[in-house]
């Protein structure tokens, strides 16, 4: 069986294995989703079952996309990206050593800086995203609006490694044990880079907003 | 610019480790003049502002990191805590967000029926790019050919004309 499990986005096969192997000790066999390993799936893929692959972009197109958009800042780029990324994962399948999820990471984050590095925006804005405001007044939108696009700017002044674990650690939610595992760094490196990522932020949004 | 400070982080350690040994015994060393000492090894005393500053911050950090409450994190600094909140919204917002469905289906639709190794897609796009240039040979031959004829018809009719 090949399908998605909603809470499973952005957690790679061996946790969920993990976690359904928990929950079995405490439920019954039959209310715990069976869930294809990256392996398995990346198996049917290679002997020819092109459908499936499918499965991998339902498992992992939200957090990478959330990744590139936070990023570049640009929900067209990022899926670009998104996009050119899962096609050379399909064509490079045979080359995944470890972990599926951080080897397409990998893809995705690469493609971002390469993309920063060609392409130097001083503003990035959320503009064309057309997600629905939770918000209930007039006031309130604007006041959201205002500072989304503020977070935007002070975002795109940070270094690339820096907003990059901003962003990994704020808008992904992702520990620092997982994004050091990610990103092939130490722990201390990466609070390092949060709290300096922190610093900035606060500076170029204190006057206004605190 | 991370790996520098890491660096530097190794360099302190050493400096202490140069210290610690000259404390164990070694008298001689020990004792450098304190202008003579690398610079990682003095002390420089924080102002008292300076010092709640940091300790602020530290508090701050610790809080968007889980490890203390956010009452703790009030009581060193409710200003930031206000703005790390506003912050929390938009970032909670972003957290929320999923790939459009379309794009699913558009990587989907690219992909080949056929699922073609990079190796082998590589040897395919130079085999493409051989007989592309040997139709553009025979092209060029083509046009040669034609040029000579249309020149030799020229020598004829101008021969004729005269």
């Amino acid at each position: 069986m090949s399908s998605t499990i909603p809470w499973s986005a952005g957690v790679s096969a061996p946790y969920v294995r993990r976690y359904t192997s928990a929950v079995k000790m405490t439920e019954t066999d039959a209310q715990v989703p069976e869930v294809d390993s990256d392996q398995d799936v990346i198996s049917r893929v290679l002997a020819g079952d092109r459908d499936v692959f499918a499965t991998l972009i339902g498992r992992y197109s939200d957090p990478l996309y959330r990744h590139a958009l936070g990023m570049t800042g640009s929900p067209d780029v990022a899926e670009d990206i998104l996009q050119t990324s899962f096609i050379k994962a399909y064509h490079h399948l045979t080359e995944v050593r470890g972990r599926f999820d951080a080897w397409l990471f990998r893809i995705v984050a690469n493609g971002c800086k390469d993309w920063l590095k060609n392409i130097r925006r001083t503003h990035l804005s959320y503009d064309e995203d057309d997600q629905p405001s939770g918000f209930a007044s007039p006031d309130e939108d604007l006041d959201r609006t205002e500072l989304r696009s503020d977070l935007d700017y002070a975002l795109a002044q940070l270094a690339t490694s820096l907003r990059e674990a901003f962003i990994m650690k704020h808008v992904e939610g992702r520990s620092y044990e997982e994004m050091a595992d990610l990103l092939g760094t130490t722990v201390g490196a990466l609070k390092m880079r949060v709290h300096r990522a922190r610093e900035a932020l606060q500076a170029l949004l204190e006057e206004k907003y605190a | 610019m991370l790996d520098s400070h890491e660096a530097n982080d190794r360099q302190l350690d050493a400096g202490q480790q140069v210290e610690r040994c000259d404390d164990a015994g070694d008298r001689q060393t020990g004792d450098r003049p304190r202008a003579n000492r690398p610079a990682v090894d003095r002390e420089v005393p924080l102002s008292g502002s300076m010092a709640a500053e940091d300790g602020n911050a530290l508090a701050i950090n610790q809080w968007l990191d889980g490890d203390v409450t956010e009452a703790d994190a009030r009581r060193a600094d409710t200003k930031q805590v206000e703005l790390w909140n506003r912050i929390a919204t938009e970032t909670e917002r972003r957290k929320r967000m999923v790939t459009p469905a379309y794009v699913a289906a558009n990587i989907m639709a690219a992909l080949p029926e056929q699922r073609v190794d990079a190796q082998t897609a590589t040897a395919t796009e130079k085999r493409t790019v051989t007989s592309a240039e040997t139709e553009r040979g025979l092209s060029m031959n083509m046009a040669v050919a034609i040029g000579a004829g249309m020149f030799t018809m020229g020598l004829v009719i101008g021969t004729l004309v005269l």
